[in-house]
């Protein structure tokens, strides 16, 4: 792992590096050098699976992460690649020339977060979601209450409690509400 | 379309509710004759935003959530969310807990190997094996009914540790199932292995090309039915399967009997590993960790992944917190996203029409994990 870590070092601008666990290494990579960094991991060093992909949005800062998790199958150690996106107008490079499942998570991340990866084969194609019109569900400002309120109409006779209530009268309202 | 497919081919739709779809999933497939051309899998029946749902609501309101990801084996998703949690909030669980959850997890994975046997095999028209292996099966749940009050979504493993110690006379109960289970196995080896129909529909049926292991992160029983030995259990050691005495089961036909062969394996192998939790585990101690008030509890910010082997291959969880009292984001790798996906798709063209369902099953395909 340290190998790799230093090689990647000597190669490429890592932004921020840190040892999660033993078996587990996370490093930031800026976005214009993270396709040529993967491409690289694959081709040179040990680590040639992917085992995950994902984004996290990071609204406040109006970016998203995205996540590439490699692993060596002969340590089982792992590395977690992260670059960040601006949000507005999402685009990244897609890797499913190096790993051809990553069209799925390709596909995934482009309907639930609405990030692009041109060129990769599935992409505007729904995964999950049919007809969806909405904002990206995943975004951290799609309201899923209000999507409830404003989709699935109220059954007449129905009970609602409001947990915060019920669970105050049962361990007292002052315990509950201090924070 | 793709370049295997013409405008002559029949596209027919495998699903949701066909019997060799473990779940509510759809194949779409293009045929010539009886030949599969290509197959598309389609999700999204079983959707309900569980990964959303868990950013709206403090940490333990998740637990309720997660074990609903894959019905026939919850508590793997119990244990990452805990495991993934804890790692970043620093919190080190007690030696009791960890052989309790250790416990847990392998008999979901009995459960669930049990099931996915039966469910191999009684797709083909074989009824009476899945008849004794969801029996066997239930006797398990008997038991997570006794020492979690649930026989399906459990919610026993919890933030620094399990909810409770086992009952009282626990382990005789438990010996006398595992017995029920090994005195019908040879009868379940007899009318599987041996069963000219299951061999039939089975050898050479269904191959995964070693190669695409790697290249695609195969992993599971699916990779060690190619002679790979992957298993996380092994390989990347948690809880107490490093103090546990077990083997990792192999095969080498690549195919629908192979991986049978190995689930089959896999069955002695949790027998094993069970006896041993319950023959060494410490008889005192506490169960659970002292923790915060849940409803203030907030978790530092932090990244993790943590693995852990279910029945079906390697089960991941990409947890991330932000300092709050809710997750900032969870995203569940589940073995089925690789395989009920992008290597059934790669397995499918110049598959026979009839060998669909025994392919699908024989992955253990478990689509809510899929979709999440």
């Amino acid at each position: 792992m340290q190998t790799t870590l230093q090689a990647l070092k000597n190669q490429f601008t890592v932004q921020w590096e840190k040892q999660q666990r033993a078996d587990l290494h996370q490093v930031g990579l800026p976005r214009e050098q993270t396709l040529a960094a993967l491409t690289w991991l694959k081709e040179h060093t040990p680590f040639v699976q992917l085992t995950h992909m994902s984004v996290v949005d990071w609204i406040e800062e109006d970016q998203f992460q995205i996540t590439y998790l490699l692993m060596n199958p002969r340590s089982y150690d792992l590395l977690m690649v992260c670059t960040r996106i601006a949000r507005s107008g999402a685009t990244m490079e897609s890797v499913h020339k190096l790993w051809p499942q990553a069209v799925t998570y390709e596909q995934e991340m482009n309907e639930m977060f609405g990030v692009e990866f041109p060129g990769s084969p599935r992409q505007g194609e729904s995964f999950i979601l049919e007809g969806w019109e909405d904002i990206p569900p995943m975004r951290r400002d799609f309201d899923t209450v209000q999507f409830v309120l404003d989709h699935i109409p109220d059954r007449p006779g129905r009970l609602s409690i409001n947990t915060r209530e019920f669970i105050g009268r049962k361990v007292g309202e002052k315990r509950l509400l201090h924070d | 379309m793709t370049e295997q497919v013409t405008e002559k081919d029949v596209q027919l739709w495998v699903g949701p509710q066909h019997p060799g779809v473990t779940g509510n999933m759809s194949v779409q497939i293009w045929l010539r004759g009886d030949t599969i051309q290509m197959g598309r899998t389609h999700v999204g029946y079983l959707h309900r935003g569980f990964e959303k749902l868990m950013e709206r609501r403090k940490f333990i309101q998740s637990f309720p959530i997660v074990c609903r990801i894959c019905v026939p084996e919850p508590d793997t998703n119990e244990y990452l969310l805990a495991a993934g949690v804890e790692e970043i909030a620093g919190i080190v669980i007690p030696e009791k807990a960890r052989w309790l959850r250790t416990l847990a997890l392998e008999m979901a994975r009995l459960a669930a190997t049990l099931q996915a046997l039966g469910g191999q095999v009684g797709m083909m028209g074989l009824g009476t094996v899945p008849n004794w292996t969801y029996t066997l099966r239930d006797y398990i749940l008997d038991r997570f009914e006794e020492l979690t009050g649930a026989r399906i979504y459990h919610m026993y493993i919890v933030y620094g540790g399990v909810r409770r110690d086992l009952p009282e006379g626990f382990a005789a109960r438990m010996e006398e199932d595992l017995r029920a289970i090994e005195e019908r196995l040879p009868f379940i080896d007899n009318l599987i292995f041996d069963n000219a129909v299951f061999r039939k529909r089975a050898i050479g049926v269904g191959k995964i090309d070693p190669a695409w292991i790697d290249e695609m992160g195969i992993t599971g029983p699916t990779a060690r039915a190619c002679g790979v030995p992957r298993d996380v259990r092994r390989n990347s050691p948690y809880l107490v399967y490093p103090e546990l005495d077990f083997d990792v089961i192999t095969a080498e036909g690549c195919d629908i009997f192979a991986r049978a062969q190995v689930r089959r394996g896999d069955i002695t192998q949790s027998i094993r590993i069970i006896r041993q939790i319950l023959a060494r585990m410490p008889k005192d101690g506490p169960y659970c960790a002292r923790m915060p008030n849940m409803l203030h509890w907030t978790v530092e910010k932090g990244q993790t992944y943590v693995r852990a082997e279910a029945s079906r291959g390697e089960m991941g969880y990409f947890v991330v917190t932000d300092g709050s009292d809710k997750l900032r984001r969870v995203h569940v790798r589940g073995p089925s996203y690789v395989h009920a996906v992008s290597l059934l798709e790669r397995m499918l063209p110049g598959t026979n029409i009839s060998d669909l369902g025994a392919t699908m099953v024989s992955m253990q395909t478990c689509p809510p994990e899929i979709e999440r």
